[in-house]
Formats: structure tokens, C-alpha cells, sequence
């Protein structure tokens, strides 16, 4: 089970603003699909970057530890993060984590591009 | 499915424990998965699903725990995984075999754990990991922790049923 079982796509909503679509596991083996996205979305001028978690099989502390990393590189380049189509379990992690305070939780897409301008 | 019973203790008045599932996985990162597929289905039916969910991360995070920190990824060494309910609690035990936890400092769980601050993370004062053992403490409603003849066994326990 060495094989990352997730994929990242990479998708631009207009202007600055742009959506990962996360399909699969968000454990720390996805961390060179996540960091290729976000670098192509940073090479390409994104100042908002929304992730997409309506794909999401399974994250666990090590995915946990990725988004912070995630954070850290995104503060440094003053951009903004958004998140929607977490369920309700990993919306309570976000919560318990504290992470729902560095990337906002939305309902829906439009909400996360508006929530990150 | 009809639950067998556990090898039997002393005779209590209390209920006896059953063992809904018994296996082992090897020690290679993503075998988690496997396991809590393998006890949701054990457990199907008795906690409500949100409590099911923080079961299943639970799980995940120590199973996880035993195969990097436990057996160091080694294949070779299998984790074992054991679901009893006992009257309204069910409890899973994790074990490892504990050969990667050699050093004093390697005791898992720490005995002062730093808890983890997302604030000092983002700082770079605390590295950006380190949340198995706090989503474990705050997915469960009780967790132990055994170190006996060599094997190192985490206990989850969730109270059937209840929200």
C-alpha cells in the first residue's frame, strides 16, 4: 500500500482563485501530490486556493500535519485558503485541531472562492 | 453474527466479554485502512455513526502509531487487532511488538506529550505533525495504554450506543 491513493486536481474559478479537488486519502503520502498543486497553482498566480474535499476517502494526523504545512508555505506567499465538502466528522477535527480558524469552512465552492478573497 | 467468546477469565458476576473480531495486519503504512474497515464492520450496528467515525479515526491513528513507531514499517512484523464488547463497552486492542521503541524516550505515549498548538506550528516552534496521540484522547472515551512481556497494547474503548 505504498501507492498514494489520492489525486489532485487543479482548476481555475476566475481571477486569482483556485480549487484543489481532493479524491481519495489526505495521509502524508499525499504530500507530493498536494505540494505539485499548490506550486502549479502558485506558478500560475493563485491568491486564493480552495480545497475541495467532496473527494475525500480518509485523512488521517499525518494529512492533518500536510495542511499545516500547506499553511505555513501559503501564509509566507500571503495567500488565503478555503475549504468545502468536508463531512461532518472532519469538520469536527478541523474544529478540534483549530484548523477551521486558519482555513475557512464553507458550505458550498462559491462560498470558499468568496470566503478566500 | 454470532459473537465467540474470549478465552475465559475468573468467573465475575460480570457480563462476559466477547470477541467480535481477531486479526493481524502487516507493519506497512496504509495497512490502517485495512483495519478499520475490518473492525466498522466488527462493531456494525452498535454506535451511531458520527461515534463510529471517531472509533474508526482512533483506530487508525494508533494502528498507525504500532506500525511506524512500534515495528519501524517492518512487513515482517504483524500488528494485532482484537474487538470485545463487554456488557455496554467495546474495546480495541492494539498490539505491537514494540522492537522500534528500544530507547527511554520512545515511550509511546509520552509521559509529558507537548500538546499540540497549531499556533506554534504555523511559528515553526512545533513541527507540523504530531496529532495522532491528541485525535486518539479526544476521539474515544478512554484510552490505555499496557506494556506486558515484550508487547505494547492500546486499548480504545467507546460505550456502545450512546450519543
Amino acid at each position: 500500500m505504498d501507492e498514494p491513493a489520492v489525486s489532485m486536481g487543479l482548476r481555475f474559478v476566475g481571477g486569482d482563485a483556485a480549487v484543489i479537488d481532493i479524491n481519495g486519502d489526505v495521509t502524508a503520502a499525499a504530500e507530493p501530490a498536494l505540494t505539485s498543486a499548490y506550486e502549479d497553482a502558485a506558478k500560475r498566480g493563485a491568491r486564493r486556493l480552495v480545497l475541495n474535499f467532496g473527494g475525500l476517502q480518509y485523512m488521517n494526523s499525518g494529512g492533518i500535519g500536510m495542511l499545516v504545512t500547506l499553511l505555513v508555505h501559503a501564509s509566507r506567499h500571503r495567500q488565503k485558503l478555503a475549504a468545502f465538502g468536508l463531512s461532518r466528522h472532519y469538520r469536527e477535527i478541523f474544529e478540534l485541531t483549530r484548523l477551521d480558524e486558519a482555513i475557512t469552512i464553507c458550505d458550498t465552492e462559491a462560498a470558499a472562492v468568496a470566503a478566500a478573497s | 453474527m454470532t459473537p465467540d467468546p474470549v478465552t475465559p477469565g475468573p468467573i465475575t458476576p460480570q457480563a462476559a466479554a466477547h470477541r467480535l473480531a481477531s486479526f493481524e495486519v502487516a507493519s506497512v503504512p496504509g495497512n490502517e485502512r485495512e483495519v478499520l474497515d475490518r473492525v466498522a464492520r466488527a462493531v456494525a450496528g452498535q454506535l451511531p455513526p458520527e461515534r463510529l467515525d471517531r472509533l474508526k479515526t482512533a483506530v487508525a491513528e494508533a494502528t498507525l502509531n504500532a506500525i511506524e513507531h512500534g515495528h519501524g514499517s517492518r512487513p515482517d512484523l504483524a500488528v494485532g487487532v482484537e474487538v470485545t464488547r463487554q456488557a455496554d463497552e467495546l474495546v480495541v486492542a492494539i498490539t505491537d511488538h514494540g522492537p522500534a521503541r528500544s530507547g527511554a524516550g520512545d515511550a509511546w505515549p509520552p509521559e509529558c506529550p507537548e500538546e499540540p498548538d497549531l499556533t506554534r506550528k504555523l511559528a515553526g516552534e512545533q513541527s507540523p505533525r504530531g496529532w495522532g496521540l491528541f485525535l486518539i484522547r479526544h476521539m474515544v472515551d478512554a484510552m490505555d495504554v499496557v506494556t506486558k512481556d515484550g508487547r505494547h497494547i492500546v486499548r480504545l474503548s467507546m460505550r456502545a450506543g450512546g450519543a
